[in-house]
């Protein structure tokens, strides 16, 4: 009964939807992604402008919020870490939230173009006043979708990745069907599809 | 596990050491050991499990508590985005890698600035895309942690703008003599610019002295030139034009100038696949003292000693009637007559295919002699042609002697040394240190603080060929850039050309501008300097720049006269010595690379050391021996060589195949620099340089030797991961295999049992695989270094080599075939992890670290992996590596900017294995899915693939018709090492094929058709 209890235990407090999702470190500029994208409407790619062209879904350059905190906010006291980095070109630290382990390589931009959408792995970024990590990440996580995509893939000459609102429709398992044919898409769950 | 499966060994006439083949007991303990490898000390050490327990249950508990808390992980992103960079995509771009006279056009692989893997250009002559180990390696050089950051005066931190002032007032001075007093000593070189501020130096100081140095320099071959036809030229052997070639002691695969071209080209005249109507394969004769990879591929091999080559020239040059020679007798002494009639008798039969090469230490009346020769056989504009090198100042040895002496003389005031490290590698006899010392102002450029930096008054730390601006001629012509890959690493580093400009004009110029200033005339007006440069920059060559062949007529009476000054007497009982480069090492200037100084030579397979090569017989002469002990450690006997008043005592090793009387020392180890500057090669093997005089500067033909007291140790790979005795290498005499399609030895392949249930089905999708041909590959290790760079394997060190525990991903196994004292041939055989569709390694890991996937690929989880190394016990091809140290915890910072981004650098306790270049495989199926398409043929280059110079390996996916692979796994040839136990390797084998003489006495019986046994 003991051991039972400890499995049990490892189980749910070791697994990382335990001790991973939720996490909401403090940013060095509080930046509302509820604001820039879910008030304003910006796209993401506004800012994570190559994410479907490079692995990483880069964070912006010091230079893309200056693009508009130039005129917009340009005395805004909460800003004034982004304006010193402009001024001392001493880039921004940000605190990485959505991590994988190093020996696991992972790719936006071959998720993308299978129609993947952002909200599938970041949920409802346009919702969050403080970037939260609301999936595991873990691989377990992952092999879930790779096994069966079908809920998470989208018409991309309907919508776009970065629609956040998007849910999937009545017919949403026959046209994944349709589209994993058309676009061969059959996601690998061998090690060496992620594990390098 | 040995009596399992093993052939009985005399079906096979391979071996890879003297103790293989003599089966000494201490050998078969060795191999049979369960862990050959695994150090008593540790097995029996000073912890014992209950302490071992009883410590880790602590550390345990620390370490739980610790990991509660959650690393903070930044993400630091640019200010102002540089443009074109996309964080995570690799930018590519082209380069040069000077190298003395020679030039590699090279491509560049960039992270986010950041350089981290070379390969060869495929617009430039001189690499074709291909690349040699000093290539790859040389990316290490540029983040050696030992590079000097700054300017310094006698050993102290100074300022530059001081040596910029110091410069000019000095030379200011000197402007009223002419410059008298002033000299610069450099390294050879082929840069315009370098050849532009020189002139304007010379114009600016008449009596300027410029002298080039390198140890192993072209001296002999451009006034063997000069002897034969009157002016100094540069031979450019063709060998994709060349039917039947006489190498003369001419390493011309590796160490010999254009290795990397000159391999390409060799490789595809010798396919035996080509169609009949277009050519035959060629046939290679060699005559040389110590075995090297160009006599490993050599169809009839000629052991000689070095000074009896010469003799070799004469006899065929009479043979074939050269005009200057007929009238002379023949050589004295033992020569191969028969050998020496066929060889000739196939040249004349080539003609103008036929082709005559001499190595660099061979003296000019020999070139000479090769240039009538070449000449006679109308092979002058096929097989070989004649340049005049232009922006080209070459190494001359004699010139520094000269130069040495005025400096003893205090004839010089002011001398700069531009490069190279003089009072380490120039000729002992000329004690350039010493002659150092009498010269009032010296300034060494240099990047490292080295022994010629500390015996000047200044040194400057140079920038690297990744780290600034050049240019370069290839050697045969074609111009191209150095572009820099990135910034200087230390900001008080300075490119040779601000130097040169300073003593001509007195002003700093970036040597950016110097550059582009030297090739504004050079660009026709019609497109503007602006669109040209950036042509340029974006090819790394100027396409239609080589030279035109230049004119050549021998002169009978020159060569006469070539042929008095050699000394064709013989005394065969005389010692000689013969200098040579360090296959890895070139002349030293690598000492400090890890890398190079890890990979095993491909002849000795001597890791971190170089030896006195000798062969059996001339070893027991010496009465001096090798011991094995039961640990697998070889201990060497030491040996005294005594050249004038100099001697040096070195471990003595014996090569089977090794010219008789004759010892061969690899120059480029025994640095003398302390370990503060220099923390690699410090201490590395013995300093050949000090039995070096000018006199004798190549070939010294008679030494004093006697057995020293004292044994060595010499990390040797060449028993490690013995696969006992199997018939892996497999070959054929190509007529032979013509008619009958056998390979020799033949394997016994039985249909075996299907122990577990039916054979995956690998006939859909991506099946990746790769062939290995036998037949191109020479064994340079450029394949080895090229997986180092790409998939991040750490440098361990001699002692850990020792122990059997080098962790390269592909090893090169070298084969010897026939008697110990004159070897019939030696086969190269490069093997990384075979892939088996049927994997062993599998089959015994308890965590399922090691898996297959659905591609045929034997994946590797490191982070699964417990390190129980069951999997590399069975593993029949003994190609996995275990981390037993956390080899990486401690490289400095600037080493680890040379790692790969896209693969895992791996911890201690961790299985590693060759992956096929998964990550590559990875990139370019994310490339086709994002592009809607997929991975078409080529595609995927494994990085051993890509840089091999003789395109041995092939790699792709086998179910594609269009990938040359698969063309190969259907040639006959093909075949895979151990197919009887039933693993079904995607890696297959392609068969050496010989093309021997028939008149001349068969390599080797098997090889013929007639089972020797």
């Amino acid at each position: 009964m003991a051991g039972l209890l400890t499995v049990g235990f490892i189980w749910y407090y070791g697994s990382p939807e335990y001790t991973d999702v939720g996490y909401q470190p403090v940013q060095p500029v509080p930046f509302s992604h509820k604001m820039h994208v879910g008030d304003l409407g910006m796209d993401c790619r506004y800012c994570h402008n190559f994410v479907d062209q490079s692995h990483e879904a880069n964070v912006p350059p010091t230079q893309t919020c200056m693009n508009c905190h130039q005129l917009v906010l340009p005395e805004s006291e909460q800003l004034a870490p982004i304006r010193q980095s402009w001024q001392s070109g001493k880039p921004m630290e940000w605190i990485r939230v959505h991590k994988i382990p190093d020996y696991a390589y992972f790719d936006h931009s071959v998720h993308l173009a299978a129609g993947v959408g952002c909200a599938s792995c970041h949920d409802r970024v346009d919702q969050m006043e403080v970037v939260t990590l609301k999936k595991s990440l873990s691989m377990g996580w992952c092999l879930d979708c790779h096994r069966d995509p079908t809920p998470h893939l989208r018409d991309l000459t309907a919508t776009s990745v970065t629609d956040m609102e998007w849910q999937p429709g009545e017919n949403q398992l026959a046209f994944a069907k349709e589209i994993m044919e058309k676009k061969n898409i059959n996601p690998r769950t061998d090690c060496s599809a992620c594990h390098r | 596990m040995s009596s399992v499966n093993k052939e009985p060994e005399s079906h096979n006439p391979y071996w890879r050491s003297v103790n293989e083949l003599e089966g000494t007991p201490e050998f078969q303990r060795y191999v049979e050991r369960e862990f050959p490898y695994l150090d008593e000390e540790t097995a029996t050490g000073s912890v014992n499990r209950r302490q071992f327990l009883q410590l880790m249950s602590a550390s345990m508990a620390l370490g739980g508590l610790t990991a509660c808390r959650r690393p903070v992980n930044h993400i630091v992103p640019y200010v102002r985005p540089p443009e074109d960079v996309i964080p995570g995509v690799p930018l590519y771009y082209a380069t040069t890698m000077p190298f003395g006279e020679e030039a590699f056009g090279l491509v560049v692989e960039s992270h986010e600035g950041r350089p981290t893997k070379i390969e060869g250009n495929p617009d430039h002559p001189a690499t074709l895309g291909k690349s040699s180990m000093q290539v790859q390696a040389s990316i290490l050089g540029l983040y050696d942690p030992n590079r000097s950051p700054r300017t310094l005066r006698g050993g102290q931190p100074a300022e530059w703008k001081d040596f910029a002032e110091a410069l000019t007032s000095l030379t200011s001075g000197l402007g009223e003599t002419g410059g008298d007093g002033l000299a610069v000593l450099s390294e050879a070189t082929s840069s315009p610019t370098v050849a532009r501020l020189k002139r304007a130096i010379e114009q600016k100081y008449p009596k300027l002295r410029w002298v080039a140095y390198e140890a192993l320099g072209s001296e002999n071959a451009h006034e063997g030139t000069a002897l034969a036809t009157g002016t100094s030229l540069r031979p450019l052997p063709h060998f994709d034009k060349a039917d039947t070639i006489l190498a003369l002691d001419a390493d011309f695969l590796m160490t010999e100038e254009n290795a990397i071209r000159n391999s390409y080209d060799f490789a595809n005249r010798r396919d035996p696949d080509m169609p009949a109507n277009k050519s035959t394969m060629n046939r290679l004769y060699v005559a040389e003292p110590a075995y090297t990879v160009t006599g490993g591929m050599a169809d009839h091999r000629l052991r000689l000693k070095a000074s009896r080559i010469a003799a070799v020239a004469v006899a065929v040059a009479k043979a074939l009637g050269v005009n200057g020679v007929t009238d002379l007798e023949a050589p004295a002494g033992e020569l191969d007559p028969v050998w020496i009639e066929n060889a000739v008798e196939d040249l004349r039969r080539a003609g103008s295919h036929g082709l005559v090469v001499a190595g660099r230490r061979q003296p000019a009346a020999v070139h000479a002699l090769v240039a009538a020769i070449n000449h006679r056989l109308g092979s002058i504009g096929t097989a070989v042609t004649y340049v005049e090198p232009l922006d080209t100042i070459r190494s001359d040895m004699k010139a520094l002697r000269d130069l040495t002496a005025d400096m003893a003389d205090k004839k010089i005031s002011t001398l700069f040394i531009l490069g190279g490290n003089p009072v380490y590698n120039a000729p002992a006899d000329l004690d350039f240190g010493k002659a150092l010392g009498e010269v009032g102002f010296t300034a060494h450029l240099s990047e490292l603080y080295d022994a010629t930096s500390e015996r000047c008054l200044w040194h400057i730390s140079r920038t690297n060929f990744l780290e600034s601006w050049g240019d370069a001629r290839a050697l045969d012509g074609t111009l191209s850039l150095v572009q820099p890959l990135i910034a200087p690493l230390h900001a008080d580093s300075h490119s040779d050309l601000t130097i040169l400009n300073l003593i001509a004009t007195g002003e700093e110029a970036t040597a950016h501008d110097l550059v582009r200033e030297s090739w504004a005339e050079r660009f026709d007006g019609a497109v503007g300097f602006e669109t040209n440069w950036k042509r340029l920059l974006h090819d790394g060559v100027l396409k239609n720049s080589s030279y035109r062949p230049a004119q050549v007529t021998i002169s009978a009476d020159g060569i006469r006269q070539a042929v008095t000054t050699l000394d064709l007497t013989t005394n065969e009982e005389a010692i000689e010595v013969v200098f040579g480069p360090s296959t890895a090492l070139h002349d030293g200037r690598f000492a400090n690379n890890g890398w190079l100084q890890e990979v095993p030579d491909p002849i000795t397979k001597i890791t971190w050391d170089n030896a006195a090569i000798v062969s059996p017989t001339t070893a027991r002469k010496l009465g001096a021996m090798r011991k094995l002990n039961k640990l697998g450690e070889l201990k060497f006997d030491m040996i005294d060589i005594s050249i004038g008043g100099a001697s040096l005592a070195l471990a003595l090793y014996i090569q089977p195949g090794h010219a008789d009387n004759c010892i061969s020392l690899a120059l480029g180890y025994g640095r003398p620099e302390a370990e503060a500057v220099l923390s690699v090669g410090h201490g590395v093997g013995f300093n050949t340089y000090l039995l070096r005089t000018t006199d004798a500067a190549h070939i010294v033909p008679s030494v004093e030797v006697r057995k020293s007291i004292g044994t060595y140790e010499l990390a040797i790979t060449q028993d490690h991961h013995s696969m006992e005795g199997r018939p892996l290498v497999r070959e054929a005499e190509l007529t032979a295999f013509k008619e009958n399609g056998k390979l020799y030895p033949e394997a016994h392949y039985h249909e075996p049992h299907q122990l577990w249930e039916p054979p995956v089905d690998y006939s859909k999708g991506y099946q990746w695989g790769m062939t290995i041909d036998l037949n191109r590959c020479t064994g340079c290790s450029a394949c080895t270094i090229a997986c180092q760079s790409e998939n991040n394997i750490p440098v361990i060190g001699k002692t850990q080599v020792g122990k059997g525990r080098e962790m390269h991903w592909i090893r090169v196994d070298r084969y010897y075939k026939g008697p110990i004292e004159d070897p019939q041939g030696v086969v190269m055989q490069p093997v990384p992890c075979q892939h088996c569709e049927n994997a062993p390694c599998e089959q015994v890991c308890p965590v399922t670290a090691t898996t297959h996937d659905h591609e045929g690929l034997n994946t590797m989880v490191y982070n699964r992996c417990i390190g129980t190394r069951y999997c590399s016990n069975n593993c029949p091809y003994k190609v996995r590596r275990f981390n037993f140290f956390n080899y990486t915890k401690d490289i400095p910072e600037t080493v680890q900017m040379a790692m790969n981004p896209d693969v895992t650098v791996r911890f201690r306790g961790v299985m590693e294995k060759c992956t096929y270049c998964t990550q590559r495989i990875n990139q370019a199926r994310i490339t086709s899915k994002v592009d809607g398409r997929e991975i078409r043929a080529g595609d995927v280059q494994t990085a051993c693939q890509q840089a091999c110079p003789v395109n041995a390996i092939s790699f792709g996916n086998i179910n594609n018709e269009k990938e040359r692979v698969t063309a190969l796994k259907r040639n006959p040839r093909n075949y895979q090492i151990l197919q009887e136990i039933n693993t079904r390797p995607r890696t297959s084998y392609l068969g050496r094929m010989r093309n021997s003489n028939e008149h001349l006495a068969p390599d080797d019986s098997a090889a013929n058709g007639h089972e020797g046994h």
